[in-house]
């Protein structure tokens, strides 16, 4: 030991070597610490990274330990003063140290006093490589506590599968719905209100995809369908009621033959129709314009639409007293009248499309939210339409279009919740906007509920009393619309969460599937 | 600038101290730290006051001190008639061929050990003439001021008993000692060996092992020894804590009046740095300054009187401190 920076350069590498150790004991200390924080927080609160968390502090602890060692590595001063305590050199070489550039009268013996003194000490004694043994107890004992919280399963894994799965069902339903979206304005002359659905479809699907859970989520769908349900115009059934009244007057004519094949094909191709018979007037003899005078009148007497019925009638009366001016001019506003129907059908039809999108989030939204609920709710509404001929309750596009053309389509859109009402009424088959689970042929079972027939419903229907009784039945199927359209109400006004909403849908659409 | 080299070799001026120590022990039994807090004062070229019953060899102490360095040793029984003129001298009138003229007779005081023995029985203005001259070194006797003899060293005592009639220093003037030391009365063991050598028929000589020269000569190595910061902070640290506006400790707070002045400071260093000199190093340390605090601050804390209603004394009061404050972190 030649002077005091070999002094110094011994004791700073003792102390490096002993500070190591004992920060590598803080970082083991605090990485075990961190992983066992994780790991309780995890079974306390659904943490989905938390391997990923716990990982990451470990290299975290090491990192701050190592830049912490670094950061207290002790001046030469300090490690002077360090070894003059332990070793007992009783400040000889802080001192020396301090005035090693002095050049005072002693300070040449103080300096050799204290390299003789540090020559006989064990300088590495001052920083021995020792470790607190509570804290390396401490330690292990949270490793162990952190090793067996791992080991043992978490409560917490459920609830994150939940979470998975409620985000999966979630990003499905966005799905459908921006599926519906692209299809609706994918057609090539779409509708009026094209915008204004594509809109609502955009907000739903945006409110969908970032509701914190699948019942949130449904809250949004059924304000969309009321929205989209605005959209559509109420008078829409009378009038396609009132055309497919005159297709049947016209094909008992033989000048209407063409115009009632046409009416049935579609208003469209109706309107172009009528516009031909209308500049064919001329050229008809009288017995044909009295006929035609009298299969208008009586689509008019027949007609449910007012305004169409006006002017059936107007066309009538003129042809009738033979003024085929006037006639030819009520069947163009006629046509023009018809052509308004097509629109709005095919405004329907799009309304009708939108709705069966968001039904079919529902259902899937519906399902995990079921399913989140405990799994048991989801089946429930299929296993009442068992009496039905056919218990499909899929969401697809009402069967509307099947209706048997004879005023008695059966087909109806009594779809779940919004779709009720629309074509149900008339039993127009075409005109079936109603979405959700319509059904297909109904079965041949009845079923009668007590209570008195509606007045407007078919009052050939007979009204049985029930086995014993002596009230009057009424076949279900003419309140069903009436009671779902009540318990759509209901579930509108009151604070019955989404899923719940659904499953009361349900059970009224599967009642429906009963009473047909 | 370069300082002057002392005169003597450091080493010599332990083996000085050593000797004087070793010498000194032949002749007073037991009592090791008086005999080293002396040399200490002697050396720091300081003046003490010991405070100890009669017969506990208090002059045999400074009379051996006088034997062992050849200094002129003179004592001084302080009573009430003392004045001051006894002490630093008078003129007196003297007839020389006829003619007749004032002339200066020294008083005790002129000499390098003097022993002032129950300094607390003479009146303050007596009291007052010898601090003068403790502090000043010199006496002034009618328009004239002399120089007092180097080294000077003033040995005063006083008995904590027999209070009455008595006229205790001042706090002032109890400052202007360096050390104050309690002589306490021996052990059984020492008492007999005590029995033994004063009631055989010789009593041990001792022999010289310094003079004068040597004497300024190490108290000039004694200033020159160094001392580092945080060490000079722990000193610090120290009479600081003596304070009671100033110390975190509660019995400071509760029961000391005054704390030890800046010349407590001074006496505390200069004395470790003796100290370090007499342990053979050229370096002052804590324990040098822990080993010095007693005697160099037990008279400069001036207690309440709840400290003597609870019985509590300087010495109690200055190991708090001494164990509540930390050296390692002294000057951090």
């Amino acid at each position: 030991m030649t002077t005091l920076e070999s002094v110094v350069g011994t004791l700073r590498r003792s102390s490096a070597r002993s500070s190591a150790a004992r920060y590598a004991v803080h970082a083991f200390f605090a990485g075990a610490a961190w992983v066992l924080l994780v790991v309780i927080a995890a079974r306390l609160t659904p943490l989905e990274q938390w391997v990923r968390v716990a990982e990451y502090g470990i290299p975290v602890a090491f990192a701050l330990a190592a830049a912490m060692w670094i950061a207290g590595r002790p001046s030469p001063m300090k490690l002077m003063r360090n070894a003059d305590l332990r070793l007992g050199l009783n400040e000889r070489l802080s001192t020396a140290w301090e005035r090693r550039t002095a050049d005072g009268p002693l300070d040449a013996s103080l300096q050799r006093d204290a390299l003789a003194h540090a020559a006989r000490a064990r300088l590495s004694s001052a920083y021995p490589l020792a470790v607190r043994r509570r804290e390396l107890l401490l330690t292990g004992a949270i490793a162990v506590a952190a090793a067996a919280l791992i080991l043992l399963p978490n409560p917490m894994s459920a609830v994150i599968a939940q979470r998975h799965a409620d985000q999966t069902a979630q990003r499905h339903a966005a799905a459908t719905i921006s599926t519906t979206q692209k299809k609706l304005a994918a057609k090539p002359s779409p509708p009026p209100v094209d915008p204004k659905v594509q809109q609502i479809l955009q907000d739903t699907e945006t409110k969908v995809a970032g509701a914190p859970n699948p019942r949130q989520a449904l809250q949004s769908i059924t304000p969309a369908e009321q929205q989209l349900l605005q959209l559509s115009d109420p008078q829409t059934p009378a009038r396609a009621s009132t055309a497919s009244n005159l297709a049947a007057s016209l094909s008992t004519t033989a000048a209407g033959q063409n115009a009632s094949q046409a009416l049935n094909a579609s208003p469209a191709k109706g309107a172009q129709s009528i516009r031909q018979l209308a500049s064919q007037l001329q050229s008809l003899t009288p017995e044909q314009r009295a006929e035609i005078a009298k299969a208008l009148a009586n689509a008019a007497q027949h007609a449910q639409d007012p305004q169409m019925a006006s002017t059936l009638q107007q066309a009538s009366s003129a042809l009738a007293r033979g003024d085929l001016s006037a006639a030819s001019q009520s069947l163009n506003s006629l046509a023009g009248q018809l052509e308004s129907l097509q629109q709005q059908e095919n405004s329907d039809q799009e309304i009708a499309s939108a709705i069966n999108g968001l039904e079919a989030a529902r259902q899937q939204l519906a399902s995990q939210a079921d399913r989140d609920a405990g799994g048991s709710q989801s089946t429930s509404a299929g296993g009442t339409s068992g009496a039905g001929a056919s218990p499909s309750s899929g969401p697809g596009n009402g069967s509307g279009n099947s209706g048997s053309g004879n005023n008695q389509g059966t087909g109806t859109g009594t779809g779940n919740g919004s779709g009720a009402g629309n074509g149900g009424t008339g039993g127009v088959g075409n005109s079936g906007s109603g979405a959700g689970s319509g059904q297909g042929a109904a079965g041949t079972e009845r079923v009668y509920v007590p209570g008195q027939p509606l007045p407007s419903e078919s009052e050939s229907d007979p009204t049985p009393l029930g086995p014993g009784q002596d009230v009057p039945m009424t076949p279900l199927t003419q309140v069903i619309q009436q009671y779902q359209q009540a318990a759509l109400d209901v579930t509108g006004q009151s604070l019955i969460p989404g899923s719940e909403r659904d499953l009361i849908r349900q059970y009224f659409s599967s009642l429906g599937e009963t009473a047909q | 600038m370069i300082a002057e080299e002392p005169q003597i070799d450091p080493a010599r001026v332990t083996e000085l101290t050593q000797a004087l120590e070793t010498e000194l022990a032949r002749l007073i039994v037991g009592q090791k730290e008086l005999v080293r807090d002396t040399v200490i004062a002697l050396i720091g070229g300081g003046h003490m006051l010991l405070e100890g019953v009669p017969g506990l060899g208090k002059t045999v102490l400074v009379r051996s001190l006088g034997q062992a360095l050849q200094l002129k040793f003179a004592r001084i029984q302080f009573t009430p008639d003392l004045m001051p003129a006894d002490i630093v001298g008078t003129n007196v009138i003297r007839e020389d061929r006829g003619k007749r003229e004032f002339q200066y007779q020294a008083g005790p005081l002129f000499a390098n050990l003097v022993l002032a023995d129950e300094v607390n029985r003479a009146t303050p203005k007596t009291q007052s003439a010898l601090l003068e001259a403790m502090q000043e070194r010199t006496v002034t006797v009618g328009t004239e001021t002399r120089t007092l003899p180097v080294p000077f060293f003033v040995l005063a005592t006083q008995n904590p008993i027999e209070l009455e009639g008595t006229y205790p220093l001042p706090e002032a003037q109890l400052d202007r000692f360096f050390f104050k030391a309690l002589v306490p009365f021996p052990d059984e063991r020492e008492l007999l060996e005590i029995a033994r050598r004063t009631t055989g028929a010789s009593i041990p000589e001792l022999k010289a092992v310094a003079g004068a020269d040597e004497i300024l000569a190490a108290q000039q190595v004694a200033r020159e020894v160094p001392i580092a910061e945080h060490v000079l902070a722990y000193a610090g640290k120290l009479v600081t804590s003596t304070h009671p506006e100033r110390t975190e400790l509660e019995s400071v707070k509760r029961y000391v009046r005054f704390g030890a002045s800046p010349r407590g400071l001074q006496t505390l260093v200069l004395a470790s740095k003796v100290r370090a000199l007499l342990e053979g190093r050229y370096n002052v340390a804590f324990d040098d300054l822990i080993a010095v605090a007693h005697p160099a601050l037990r008279h400069r804390i001036f207690l309440q009187f709840e400290a003597e209603a609870d019985d509590v004394t300087a010495d109690q009061l200055i190991d708090e401190i001494l164990e509540k404050t930390d050296k390692a972190k002294a000057g951090a």
